[in-house]
């Protein structure tokens, strides 16, 4: 019915080449600086992929010393003049991300005594932002760890209340069941900030404070409610038939819902468990307020960029690792969330 | 059966049965199975919802002598440094960039509605941004508004500029178009993803209806995908709307602290640049509570703007 013309062809097609071009190449640019060492760093402009190896020019020098030059785009600069191997091999390091040993590389060099000035290569070493992030950023080890728990403790949680109470939400009919909706919408909507404030001082109380099973407590808030709501929403549309052939061949309320329901029910479990997963994940105000020593990840990579731009290569690196498990999440739970969302393909 | 002694919280007992008049025995019990089920969703929230929040509300009503004291609080919040700027920039934020991001995403999502090769895999693209932790994204577009960043980078080599723009320095309003145009490119997926689902539900007979009756394409666009669209439109625009009142991180990760001020980054400011302080407890307080009660009010008067009050549950 509604056939394009040409002149609608090419809008459609810039307006989604302009899209596809605002995701990806700022996303290319990223990657790019956080495998970059810190000479390129301060390299303008920038490459739009990231460079997998380092090529420097040495001459020799006088007392066993090596000149040592590097072309930061505008033609070869002297760098370093030293014959010292582990000051070679820190500066290799340090501003080029490269590993090798420093009598190795006064080996390579020495050959600048018979040949004169000599490029060379040497391979970057490519988890060195990475290694730096958790060598140089307090408590990031930690901070991984304490994230991934946290996020399974609010999963758990949100989706044992949640489910049952979702469960209950579809099932049944009974009294002030539109109160009950709609303080799940209340609980579900309220800022998360409104809540951490003054749960820090009940955390506090409960000698939860700055703890991890605190955090998912209140992690969970919000995702019980979308839990219910969620799962509500399935259990409708589940065969009620099937759940009562269960019953009347003898089976208990509680055996039919961890046998029958439960497993069909597993694509809004699977949603919710991600909503549960990235509200653990990506939060930074609630960790800011409720904890001390335990951080979580985000936070530490919040705190990680500071107030200069200075090593911000390491805080990309962090951001990355940071980034990973949430977006592999995301993409296992993928089909089920879009399920959900009324079965956007993709 | 003697309902007369049943207690009123027992009513749902008689809902159960007439539900189902057969298997009466087990039915009688089975009226407190909602309740059952509800209970530790009940629990948890007496425990850890609605205590802090009405603990919250006791503590911004005590002044620091521990006496009852209506607007001793607000006082101090309204007279703290920056807090007139970031009520402002909060308003300005959640307005344009929910505005921005409406627009843009309507406009893919109708265009990624029809179906081609290769549309899945831009919807796909197009959702990447969405899976990037809010944390991350700031870092990300950091490394492009540094002065020798990506951003001047590309602006350069496309001849748009001639001297690389030093981002970093914005103030004022720039400031929070900054933080609006990071905040557009991380969000428009999420809720191009939201209208793509309800265009997706549309029924195609609809809009054949439509062209049969010599409707052009913004009559439909406008009498059949907009009023079909406007469920989802409302319910993400609410979701949209409250996160929007709640920015903070990118705004502090950018640009720092006290440059473009919002509500919730004053909120961390006192808690992580000033701690200990009496005062700055106090302010987180009235802060959070403030922060809330704007997210309430501004969800309220949208529901009521839009005259349609949404279904809970179900659509989002």
């Amino acid at each position: 019915m509604d056939k394009l013309n040409i002149i609608q062809k090419t809008v459609i097609a810039i307006v989604l080449s302009a899209m596809v071009l605002s995701v990806i190449v700022p996303l290319l640019f990223f990657f790019s600086v956080a495998f970059s060492s810190d000479v390129e760093m301060s390299r303008f402009p920038k490459p739009l992929f990231p460079t997998f190896a380092l090529t420097i020019k040495v001459a020799p020098a006088e007392n066993n010393q090596y000149e040592i030059f590097y072309d930061n785009g505008e033609g070869y600069r002297s760098i370093l003049t030293t014959g010292n191997p582990s000051k070679l091999e820190t500066h290799f390091k340090r501003q080029y991300g490269v590993t090798v040993p420093g009598e190795k590389l006064l080996e390579d060099f020495s050959k600048t005594r018979i040949n004169g000035p000599m490029e060379f290569t040497y391979p970057k070493n490519l988890f060195f932002n990475f290694n730096q992030f958790f060598a140089i950023v307090n408590n990031s080890l930690p901070a991984l760890k304490n994230s991934v728990i946290v996020a399974l403790y609010t999963i758990l949680i949100s989706l044992t209340i949640g489910s049952l109470a979702g469960y209950a939400m579809a099932r049944f009919t009974f009294k002030f069941k539109e109160l009950i909706n709609v303080t799940l919408l209340i609980v579900r909507m309220f800022p998360v900030v409104g809540i951490s404030v003054p749960m820090a001082v009940l955390l506090i109380k409960f000698g939860l404070f700055d703890t991890l099973i605190g955090l998912a407590l209140l992690y969970s808030i919000p995702n019980i409610a979308l839990t219910a709501w969620v799962t509500s929403s399935i259990f409708i549309g589940i065969n009620k038939e099937l759940e009562e052939a269960s019953l009347i061949f003898g089976a208990n309320s509680l055996q039919t819902f961890m046998r029958i329901t439960m497993p069909l029910a597993f694509p809004a479990l699977a949603a919710s468990s991600m909503y549960a997963f990235l509200t653990a994940w990506n939060d930074t105000i609630s960790a800011l307020i409720l904890t001390n020593r335990n951080q979580t990840l985000a936070l530490v990579v919040y705190k990680a960029i500071g107030t200069t731009s200075s090593g911000i290569q390491y805080a990309a690196a962090g951001s990355i690792i940071l980034i990973l498990p949430a977006l592999v999440f995301t993409f296992i739970v993928r089909k089920y969330v879009n399920q959900m969302w009324g079965g956007v393909e993709l | 059966m003697n309902l007369q002694n049943q207690k009123m919280t027992e009513l749902p007992v008689i809902d159960g049965l007439k539900r189902k008049k057969n298997n009466q025995k087990s039915l009688l019990h089975k009226g407190m199975i909602p309740y059952l089920l509800l209970l530790p969703a009940f629990i948890y929230y007496a425990v850890f919802w609605l205590t802090p929040v009405l603990s919250g509300i006791v503590q911004i009503f005590t002044d620091k002598n521990g006496n009852f004291n209506l607007i001793e609080n607000f006082r101090l919040m309204i007279q703290a440094d920056l807090f007139d700027k970031a009520i402002m920039n909060t308003a300005l934020f959640a307005a344009v960039s929910v505005i921005i991001q409406y627009f843009l995403a309507l406009l893919l999502a109708v265009l990624l509605s029809r179906k081609f090769k290769g549309s899945k895999l831009l919807m796909f693209i197009a959702m990447i941004p969405m899976a990037i932790t809010p944390t991350a994204v700031a870092i990300l577009w950091k490394t492009g508004l540094v002065k020798e960043g990506w951003v001047n980078t590309i602006l350069m080599s496309l001849h748009l500029i001639k001297e690389p723009i030093v981002f970093l320095n914005a103030e004022g309003i720039a400031a929070v178009f900054l933080i609006i145009l990071i905040d557009t490119w991380t969000v428009m997926p999420s809720v191009m993803i939201i209208l793509s689902a309800g265009l997706q539900g549309m029924q195609k007979e609809l809009k054949e209806a439509a062209y049969t009756f010599g409707a052009n394409k913004w009559r439909i666009f406008k009498d059949i995908t907009l009023p079909i669209l406007k469920p989802s439109i409302i319910t993400s625009v609410i979701l949209r709307l409250i996160a929007a009142i709640q920015v903070w991180a990118i705004a502090v990760m950018v640009l720092g602290y006290n440059k473009a001020p919002f509500l919730v980054e004053r909120i961390a400011f006192y808690v992580e640049i000033v701690p200990g302080v009496e005062t700055s407890k106090m302010l987180t307080f009235t802060l959070s509570f403030t922060t809330t009660l704007i997210v309430f009010i501004t969800t309220v008067i949208y529901l009521r703007f839009s005259k349609r009050k949404t279904k809970h549950g179900g659509d989002y």
